[in-house]
C-alpha cells in the first residue's frame, strides 16, 4: 500500500513537470496554431545551459541564465525563421520546426557527447521518508515549483492584457487583428513564455532521479508531447491534466513492471504514447480540446 | 520519430565500435551520415527563410498592371451612364474634407484572380456611406484592403491607393490600421465566444495606451448598449444574435475610431433588430465618426447612408445620393426586392398530396439546461406546400429543424411524417424516410466538383458497395450512370447545369447555396427543410432562389419547410407561416393573417421597419 502511495506521489509530481512542458507546447499552439516540434530540444537546451553554468554561477543564477538562453533562442526562432517564411501557414511552419529540432537536437547531443551532467540543484539526492517508502526531495520541489508556475501562468492568462489578447488571437486571429491586437507580438510573447516554461520543466525533469543531462534526455522529455495531445492541443488546463495523466501512467507502469511483464519489458517508456493512442480513439480532440464546432 | 531515429543511429555506432556510417574522413575529422542529414535540414530551413525574405522584398515592388478586363464591363459601363443621369444630383457636393479616399484600387488574390479593378470612392468626414452589391462583387475585398486583412486571405493590392486622413493604409498591418483610427466590424460578427463581454471589449481597448481613456470608452459602450451592461461577465457565445452584433459594434468602438467600417451588420438578424442596429449606426455617426457600411439589405443601408456606391464584378457601376438610388428602378429591382411581394403564394397540389404525407408536429418541447428552446409547439405542414417558420433570433427555429432531422430529441411531444413517427428515429433513419435539409452556413466539400457534391446526395440510393464500385463491376457502372443522369436533371432544375464540372468552392456564394439545395434534392426527398436559404443574398438573388424553390416544389410535388428572416422572400413563397418567439408558437396562418397579427408585429416585424411590407399591405387592403 505504501509502495502504491509513494508511486502516486512521485507520479503526480513528475506529472506536473510533464504538464509544464506540455503547457509551453499548448501556448505556442494556441497563439500561432503551430505545433512546435523543437519544444523538447529547447527544454534540453535550457537544462544543458544550467548544467554547464551552475558550477561557476550557482544553481539559481544558472537557472536564470538557462531560462534567458531558452527564451532568446525561442524568440529568435519565431522572429527570424517563422516570421519570414514564404508561406506562413501553420502546417509549413510546424514542419520547419521539425527541421529546427533536428538541428538543435543534433548540436546538443554533439556538445553533450557521452557525458552526463548533473544540474547542481540544492536538493541533490536527498529523500524524504513517507511511511515505509522514500520520495526524492527533488520530486517534492518539482511539484511545488510547477504548481506555483502553473498557477501564476493561469492568473496571467486570465487577467493580464497579454492573456486576454492571446485568448482572443487564439480564438479568431483575424478578428483580433481587426481589433488592434498585434499578432506578431502575441506570437513572440508566446514563444518566449514557452521557452521559460520548457527550461524550468527540463531542469526538474532531469534532476535526480531523472538521470541528468545526457544524450538520451531529449527522448525522455518527448513524453510530454502525448501529454499535450491527450489534454487537447488548445487547452491550457488540459495540458496540466494530460501531464498528470502521463506522469501517473509512466510511474505506475514502471513501478509495477514485474506485474505487467506480459506487455514486454520497458513498456513504461511507451506508455505515454499508448495512452495517447487510446485517448485519441475515444476523443479525437483530446480530453479538453475544442471540437471543430459547426452550428447546424 | 526523427529524433528517435537519430538517437538510435548515434548509439548503435558507438556500441558496435565500428564506423559503418562514416562517410569519409579528411584531416582527422570524420563526417558521419547524420551530419549530412543535419546539413541538409539546415539547407532546407535556410532556403525557406531566404525565400521569405526575398518575397517580402519583392512583394512591395510588383508593377501595376496597365489594363484589366473583366466580364460584364461593357454592360456596367452602359448602365452607369444611364443611371448617373437620373441619379446624380449636381447640387449634392460631398464635402472635400475626406476621411477616406480610395483611388483606382486594383486587388488580386493569389496573384491571379482579380477581385477589384479600379475602384475609387470617397467617405467625407462625418458622413455615412453605403456600398451595395451582390455576392462576389468585391465588397468584402474592398473592406479588407482598407483594414489590412487582405494578406490573411492571400490577396494583395496590385495598384491604387487607400488614404485615410493623409495616411496611406496600403501595406499596413491590421493592428496599425486600427491605431490610425480605422476599425472594421467583421462580417458575421466574429465576437470572441470564449471571452466574456467585458473581455471582448478589453481586447479592443488595448490599442489605446491611456487607461482613463479606456475606462471612458467602456462606459460609453455600455451606455450605448444597456443590454451588454447587464451581462458583462457572460461569455460571448451565450449571447443572442442581436446581442452579439451589439457587442461586435461596441467592441469596435473601444478602439476610439474615426472611421467605422461595418460589414453586413444586419446579416441573419430579425427585422426588428435590423431597425435597432440602424438606429445605433446613426447614433454613432452623430458623435462624429464616419461610417462606411457594406450591406446586402439595401433598404437598411440606404436608410442610414447619405451616399451610396454600387459594386459590380469589382467595379463601381454607379453611385449617387441614397434617396435617388432608392428611387431608381434598377436598384429597386436588384437590391430592394420590389418584385417579390407580387409573387403568388404556392397552392397545395392535389396529386402531390396523395404521394407525400403531412408533417404533424405535436406538442414538441425541448430544454437545454434551464433554457426552454421549444415549448409545446404544434403545427401541421400540409403535403405539397411551402411552409415557412419565422421568428426573432433565438426563437427556436434552428432547434426545431434539428428536432425534425433527429439531431436533437424532443423532451416531450412527437413529430409525425405521414404514418411514421420521426421523434424516435436516428438522423440517418429520418433521412431514409425522405427528409432532407440544407444548412444555414454552407456545408459541403468545396474542392470537389459540383457533380461530385450532388452525387453525394445519391449515396443513400446507391446499392453497389465499395468493392463492386472499386472493381468497376458492370452493374455498379450502370448504376453510376443512372445516378449521374438524375444528377444532371436536378442540376438543370436548380439552374446549375452549366457548372457541373466546376469545383464547388470556386462558385459565387449564391450558387453554393444552390449546390446545397441540389444535393438535398438528390436524395429524392419528400420533405425538404431549408435553413435560411437566402441569408446574405441580395434581393435579386433571393428572388431567383424563391423562383427556383417554387419550381422545384411544383415539379417534384414535395413539401418544403423553410426557416428565414427575409420577410419579402417568405411572404412571396410560403402558403402558410408559423411564427415562433422564445420557443413558443405565437402565430400560425396564411401570410396575410400573420402579417397583421399584433403579436407578430411587436415580437418580430417591429413597428417602423419594413417599409416594403407596410406598403404592400396597404396596396392589398386597397385592392380588397
Amino acid at each position: 500500500m505504501s509502495y502504491f502511495l509513494s508511486l502516486l506521489v512521485s507520479g503526480i509530481s513528475i506529472g506536473f513537470v510533464y504538464g509544464l512542458i506540455a503547457l509551453g507546447f499548448v501556448i505556442i499552439f494556441k497563439a500561432t496554431k503551430v505545433v512546435n516540434f523543437t519544444h523538447a530540444a529547447i527544454a534540453l537546451l535550457g537544462a544543458y545551459v544550467v548544467a554547464r553554468t551552475h558550477e561557476s554561477l550557482g544553481f539559481w543564477l544558472a537557472l536564470l541564465v538557462g531560462i534567458a538562453v531558452a527564451v532568446l533562442v525561442n524568440v529568435l526562432i519565431d522572429v527570424l525563421v517563422l516570421g519570414n517564411a514564404r508561406r506562413p501557414d501553420p502546417g509549413t511552419l510546424s514542419i520547419i520546426t521539425i527541421g529546427l529540432d533536428i538541428l538543435l537536437g543534433a548540436e546538443l547531443r554533439r556538445q553533450i557527447g557521452f557525458r552526463t551532467y548533473g544540474l547542481g540543484d540544492p536538493w541533490g539526492t536527498e529523500v524524504i521518508r513517507v511511511g515505509d517508502s522514500f520520495i526524492p526531495q527533488t520530486r517534492i520541489a518539482a511539484a511545488v515549483v510547477a504548481v506555483i508556475v502553473i498557477g501564476l501562468f493561469a492568473l496571467i492568462f486570465r487577467f493580464s492584457n497579454w492573456g486576454v489578447a492571446m485568448r482572443a488571437a487564439s480564438e479568431d486571429p483575424e478578428a483580433a487583428a481587426l481589433m488592434g491586437v498585434r499578432l506578431r507580438r502575441v506570437s513572440i510573447a508566446a514563444w518566449g513564455v514557452a521557452g521559460a516554461l520548457a527550461t524550468i520543466a527540463g531542469v526538474f525533469f532531469l534532476t535526480f532521479p531523472g538521470g541528468g543531462v545526457s544524450n538520451l534526455a531529449e527522448l525522455a522529455i518527448l513524453g510530454a508531447f502525448p501529454a499535450a495531445i491527450i489534454g487537447g492541443l488548445d487547452s491550457t488546463g488540459g495540458a496540466v491534466a494530460g501531464g498528470l495523466l502521463v506522469g501517473l501512467t509512466v510511474t505506475f507502469a514502471a513501478g509495477y513492471q514485474n506485474e505487467i511483464a506480459f506487455l514486454g519489458r520497458g513498456v513504461h517508456e511507451a506508455a505515454p504514447f499508448i495512452l495517447m493512442f487510446i485517448v485519441l480513439l475515444v476523443r479525437p480532440t483530446g480530453l479538453f480540446g475544442t471540437k471543430e464546432l459547426h452550428r447546424v | 520519430m526523427v529524433i528517435a531515429f537519430r538517437a538510435q543511429l548515434d548509439v548503435d555506432m558507438e556500441i558496435d565500435g565500428r564506423h559503418i556510417l562514416d562517410f569519409w574522413r579528411f584531416s582527422g575529422h570524420t563526417i558521419k551520415l547524420p551530419d549530412i542529414f543535419t546539413a541538409w535540414c539546415l539547407f532546407l530551413v535556410g532556403q525557406e527563410w531566404l525565400r521569405g525574405v526575398v518575397s517580402n522584398v519583392t512583394q512591395s515592388r510588383v508593377a501595376p498592371p496597365t489594363e484589366m478586363t473583366l466580364p460584364g464591363r461593357e454592360a456596367n459601363g452602359a448602365r452607369r451612364t444611364m443611371i448617373s443621369k437620373e441619379a446624380t444630383d449636381p447640387t449634392f457636393v460631398p464635402s472635400r474634407d475626406l476621411a477616406l479616399a480610395v483611388r483606382n484600387l486594383h486587388v488580386a488574390y493569389g496573384g491571379a484572380v482579380k477581385a477589384l479593378a479600379g475602384v475609387s470612392l470617397d467617405v467625407p468626414r462625418g458622413s455615412v456611406v453605403a456600398i451595395l452589391g451582390n455576392n462576389g462583387a468585391g465588397k468584402s475585398t474592398l473592406l479588407r484592403s482598407i483594414s489590412g486583412t487582405l494578406p490573411m486571405h492571400g490577396g494583395s493590392i496590385v495598384a491604387g491607393t487607400v488614404i485615410f486622413d493623409g495616411n496611406g493604409l496600403e501595406g499596413m498591418d491590421p493592428a496599425r490600421v486600427v491605431r490610425t483610427g480605422v476599425v472594421q466590424v467583421p462580417e458575421g460578427r466574429r465576437i470572441f465566444g470564449e471571452l466574456t463581454v467585458d473581455e471582448n471589449l478589453r481586447v479592443a481597448s488595448l490599442a489605446s495606451t491611456d487607461r482613463s481613456h479606456r475606462m471612458a470608452a467602456r462606459a460609453h459602450v455600455y451606455d450605448l448598449f444597456p443590454r451588454l451592461a447587464e451581462r458583462p461577465n457572460q461569455r460571448g457565445s451565450l449571447l443572442s444574435g442581436g446581442e452579439q452584433q451589439m457587442l461586435a459594434i461596441g467592441r469596435a468602438l473601444m478602439t476610439s475610431p474615426r472611421l467605422l467600417l461595418l460589414d453586413e451588420p444586419s446579416l441573419g438578424l430579425a427585422p426588428n433588430l435590423v431597425g435597432q442596429i440602424a438606429e445605433v449606426v446613426l447614433d454613432i455617426n452623430r458623435e462624429g465618426i464616419s461610417v462606411l457600411i457594406v450591406e446586402q439589405d439595401a433598404a437598411m443601408a440606404l436608410e442610414v447612408a447619405e451616399w451610396a456606391y454600387v459594386l459590380e464584378v469589382g467595379q463601381v457601376s454607379l453611385e449617387g445620393r441614397s434617396q435617388d438610388l432608392a428611387n431608381s428602378a434598377g436598384i429597386h429591382d436588384s437590391y430592394l426586392g420590389g418584385r417579390q411581394l407580387a409573387g403568388p403564394a404556392s397552392k397545395p397540389r392535389a396529386e402531390a398530396a396523395s404521394e407525400v404525407g403531412d408533417l404533424r408536429i405535436e406538442d414538441v418541447s425541448l430544454r437545454f439546461g434551464g433554457i426552454r428552446a421549444l415549448s409545446d409547439v404544434s403545427f401541421v405542414v400540409d403535403p405539397g406546400t411551402v411552409h415557412a417558420v419565422i421568428g426573432p433570433n433565438g426563437a427556436g427555429k434552428s432547434t426545431l429543424i434539428n428536432v425534425l432531422t433527429g439531431v436533437y430529441t424532443a423532451d416531450r411531444g412527437r413529430v409525425l411524417f405521414g404514418e411514421s413517427e420521426l421523434t424516435s428515429m436516428r438522423p440517418h433513419q429520418i433521412g431514409n424516410m425522405g427528409v432532407s435539409r440544407t444548412f444555414q452556413n454552407i456545408a459541403m466539400s468545396s474542392d470537389a466538383s459540383v457533380a461530385d457534391n450532388l452525387m453525394l446526395g445519391r449515396h443513400r440510393l446507391t446499392r453497389a458497395g465499395f468493392v463492386a464500385a472499386g472493381f468497376r463491376m458492370p452493374w455498379a457502372l450502370r448504376e453510376q450512370r443512372a445516378h449521374r443522369a438524375r444528377v444532371e436533371e436536378i442540376a438543370e432544375l436548380v439552374g446549375l447545369g452549366e457548372f457541373l464540372d466546376e469545383s464547388a468552392g470556386s462558385l459565387p456564394y449564391g450558387y453554393q447555396k444552390l449546390v446545397e439545395l441540389g444535393r438535398a434534392l438528390c436524395t429524392e426527398p419528400q420533405l425538404l427543410l431549408l435553413d435560411e436559404p437566402v441569408a446574405g443574398m441580395s434581393a435579386s438573388e433571393s428572388a431567383e432562389m424563391a423562383s427556383i424553390i417554387r419550381r422545384v416544389q411544383e415539379e417534384l410535388g414535395i413539401s418544403v419547410v423553410v426557416v428565414e428572416h427575409n420577410m419579402p422572400f417568405v411572404m412571396g413563397l410560403a402558403s402558410r407561416v408559423t411564427v415562433l418567439d422564445f420557443g413558443r408558437l405565437i402565430a400560425d396562418g396564411s401570410p396575410y393573417e400573420v402579417r397583421r397579427d399584433p403579436d407578430v408585429i411587436s415580437a418580430y416585424l417591429g413597428g417602423s421597419e419594413d417599409r416594403e411590407i407596410r406598403e404592400a399591405l396597404e396596396r392589398e387592403d386597397r385592392a380588397q
